[in-house]
């Protein structure tokens, strides 16, 4: 019986981790671009690393960026031709 | 009791249902700001989160993310000295070390129209800071510094918040470029802020430039 147990207790673990594993590699993913569109846009690329909270992360970097002023300008060409 | 658990499962399914709806009503709706934002059609972003709802799933969309952060944005737009012919060496005074703006490719430039020189061949002046600047396209670059070296094309601006030097001043075809040279004060077009990355920027049209805490207006004399 405690075999099992052990053995149940092992495989959620290894499924856990395989879980956080892909997890990271899937925020990379998302982290690598918008750490550069926040950058491009003034702030500190650090925000970036909101991706790496589960489900709302995205829509938190995305809050951010859509409803914070750019340090850098947005909109038209920050110079006029 | 079947019938029960299928009514909850169905109700979880359309509570879920509910909830990834207003989600991707919500991704759109930031995705139309931000792409707004940077000066694209704001449908184009709204359209790049809604593509998940097609068959070819959310890789598209996660594809789009990595072409938006890498593209040229119009934001970006503005017209580069360089690109009009301007000059492009570095003047005397400029600071050995400071960051540069990388060299304008063929790639990263947006095609530009025939340069247009204007016939005004009026000077410019930057007044503000109890100085102010007078300067002309006799020389092709100009350094805005806080203190001066006694080195020509030099605008002292005597302010601490103002770097030594501070930004580049670029004259070409009777228009003028900023170039800031990295300073922790910070160089300002009509309050956007100038990054050293971002090279020179057409200025002829601007009204006010700030460098650190002084604040200047531009005008022609």
């Amino acid at each position: 019986m405690m075999t099992v147990i052990a053995w149940l207790i092992g495989l959620s673990l290894f499924a856990l981790m395989a879980i956080l594993v892909v997890h990271v590699l899937v925020a990379l993913l998302l982290i690598v671009p918008s750490w550069r569109i926040f950058e491009r846009a003034g702030y500190s690329g650090l925000y970036a690393l909101f991706h790496l909270v589960p489900v709302i992360g995205p829509f938190i970097v995305m809050a951010i960026l859509a409803f914070g002023d750019w340090p850098n300008g947005e909109g038209k060409p920050a110079v006029p031709r | 009791m079947m019938g029960v658990d299928l009514a909850a499962f169905l109700g979880l399914f359309g509570l879920t249902s509910a909830f990834a709806a207003i989600a991707l009503v919500l991704a759109a709706w930031m995705c139309w700001r931000i792409a707004d934002k940077a000066g694209l059609p704001g449908w184009s972003g709204a359209v790049a989160i809604l593509l998940t709802l097609t068959g070819i799933g959310s890789v598209v969309s996660l594809i789009l993310l990595w072409v938006f952060a890498f593209m040229r944005w119009p934001r970006d737009g503005a017209a580069r000295v360089g690109a009009i012919g301007g000059p492009t060496a570095t003047p005397p005074g400029a600071a050995a070390g400071a960051p540069t703006a990388p060299a304008p490719t063929a790639l990263a430039l947006p095609p530009v129209s025939p340069p247009r020189v204007l016939a005004d061949r009026r000077g410019w002046s930057l007044a503000g800071g109890g100085v102010t600047l007078a300067f002309d396209d006799g020389r092709a670059a100009y350094t805005l510094t806080g203190e001066g070296s006694g080195t020509a094309g030099e605008l002292v601006v005597p302010d601490p918040s103002v770097g030594r030097p501070h930004a580049r001043l670029l004259t070409a075809a009777g228009r003028i470029g900023l170039e800031d040279l990295g300073t922790p004060g910070g160089t300002f077009i009509d309050g956007a802020r100038l990054l050293p990355s971002h090279g020179p920027r057409d200025i002829t049209s601007v009204r006010a430039i700030k460098l650190g805490n002084v604040e200047l207006a531009l005008s022609r004399t």
